[in-house]
């Protein structure tokens, strides 16, 4: 990890402020599954489902753990809707 | 001794910590996957002991005195801000009053609230199509993952050995013993072997031995919305005169989950979605409270309630054999009874039987004698 990169406050979940320490500090106390990981930190919770921080979070795990990030995925499963929908859609049958 | 725990779940974890406590120190956690990925990672995170049968009332009521001296010796989370039964129907008070006498007696302090008491607890409730309510006070509800992490953490500092996407796929027994457990990663012997492998899980296993358990999991959709300013006041708010009892609760984090007993294939796959159902799902609870229709709906997943007969859990030595236990079937209570679970669990093992007497009801037994639990008010 570059000096300047650990340095500073990055986020790396937009969705929920999820930051690059968050997931270091996290694999350090013994988070050592990346399924666990993930849903203890809830990244992929958001409205984005994981587009931006899931594959940051693997590389960082794999890179800490020896793990390969293919095995860290493996378990994702992305849920329906893939975006975010609006209740009275669903409930009305599609009226606005 | 070396104690075997199949299942890396709630209650699996819970009983591991009782055991430590008490002196056990040799344990090893099998699970078929990661940390907590049935039940324990797919439930709602909600606790009571607001119910219909005397077991569960008292077991339910001690559990959550532990979960909260857990919160200060673990450093957990949880809020005990209370669950509300709305009704709908004028005769649904005759029986929350019933049931309010019930609780009563059993040191559980619900009580029965008109619609105006109903509104100062939940903002935002239509009164005009409610006729009252039921108040459990000392419901509530917890982050999940955040509190079986920390649970985790502490059982590894502990010494509790985990082996992860280790899946049991028979039990091997010699005199009525079982000597050891045969894994996808090789064999694992013990002086004793607990099941918490949830209901499927724990069912197959024991098949392997020839005991039948009659447990099957019973499909649930829940749907969580983007997180929003606090707008739901108690831990959970549940439309009791709707078919299928829907309810909603807000998390810590903001998000509302929504969910309904809808009909479904029993152990119906993960990946097998309802999309469907979402709307059938949240509809009762917006005439209820009209504000939420204005909410997105972010995502929905698959758990399962792991129902028995008698929608009770299961509990204690499974006979005829002399070092085997279960803690399986909770239909749904799993994590709220997962510190009495270790507590019995760890009873039965180390004296015998459990400390408090109530769970003698709860063991295999009673699927042979016939005398099952009864209880009426399964939601949450």
């Amino acid at each position: 990890m570059g000096e300047e990169v650990a340095r500073a406050v990055t986020i790396i979940c937009r969705c929920n402020d999820i930051t690059l320490d968050d997931v270091i500090n996290a694999i350090k106390a013994g988070v050592d599954d990346f399924e666990v990981l993930r849903k203890y930190l809830r990244l992929g919770f958001g409205p984005c489902q994981g587009r931006s921080c899931l594959l940051i979070a693997a590389r960082i795990y794999a890179r800490l753990t020896g793990k390969r990030i293919a095995d860290a995925l493996s378990e994702y499963k992305v849920r329906p809707p893939i975006v975010p929908v609006p209740v009275r859609v669903l409930v009305s049958g599609g009226e606005e | 001794m070396r104690v075997v725990i199949i299942g890396g779940g709630v209650s699996g974890l819970f009983t591991a910590y009782e055991l430590w406590r008490r002196g056990v120190r040799d344990i090893i956690i099998v699970e078929r996957k990661y940390l907590g990925s049935g039940g324990s990672t797919r439930n709602i995170g909600c606790f009571r002991s607001s119910f219909t049968s005397p077991e569960h009332v008292v077991l339910m009521k001690k559990s959550i005195e532990l979960w909260l001296n857990y919160r200060d010796e673990l450093g957990l989370q949880l809020k005990q801000s209370g669950y509300l039964w709305i009704a709908r129907k004028p005769e649904t008070l005759d029986v929350f009053k019933k049931l309010s006498a019930f609780h009563n007696e059993y040191g559980v302090p619900t009580r029965v609230l008109d619609p105006d008491e109903a509104e100062h607890v939940q903002p935002g409730l239509n009164k005009s199509i409610i006729t009252g309510a039921l108040f459990d006070p000392t419901a509530g509800r917890m982050p999940v993952l955040e509190n079986l992490v920390k649970l985790y953490l502490k059982l590894k500092s502990l010494g509790v050995t985990f082996h992860y996407y280790t899946e049991v796929t028979k039990l091997n027994t010699s005199n009525y013993r079982i000597k050891s457990a045969s894994t996808s990663r090789g064999e694992i012997e013990g002086d004793v072997f607990v099941v918490t492998a949830g209901g499927r899980g724990t069912r197959e296993i024991l098949a392997s031995i020839n005991i039948k358990l009659p447990v099957v999991d019973e499909t649930r959709h829940p749907v969580i919305t983007e997180p929003y300013v606090e707008v739901i006041k108690p831990a959970l708010v549940i439309d009791w005169d709707t078919t299928g009892a829907p309810y909603v609760t807000q998390t810590e984090h903001g998000g509302l989950i929504f969910a309904r007993n809808i009909s479904d294939v029993h152990e119906a796959p993960l990946t097998s979605h309802r999309v469907d159902a979402i709307g059938a799902t949240i509809k009762p609870i917006i005439e209820l409270i009209p504000v939420l229709r204005h909410v997105n709906i972010l995502r929905y997943w698959i758990g399962y309630y792991e129902t028995t007969p008698d929608h009770h859990p299961v509990y204690g030595p499974v006979q005829p054999y002399e070092n085997l236990y279960i803690a399986a079937g909770f239909s749904g209570h799993g994590l709220m009874m997962g510190p009495i679970t270790g507590v019995l669990i760890a009873d039965w093992i180390l004296n015998g039987k459990p400390s408090i007497p109530i769970a003698e009801n709860l063991t295999m037994e009673r699927f042979i004698t016939g005398r099952l639990v009864k209880e009426i008010a399964i939601v949450g």
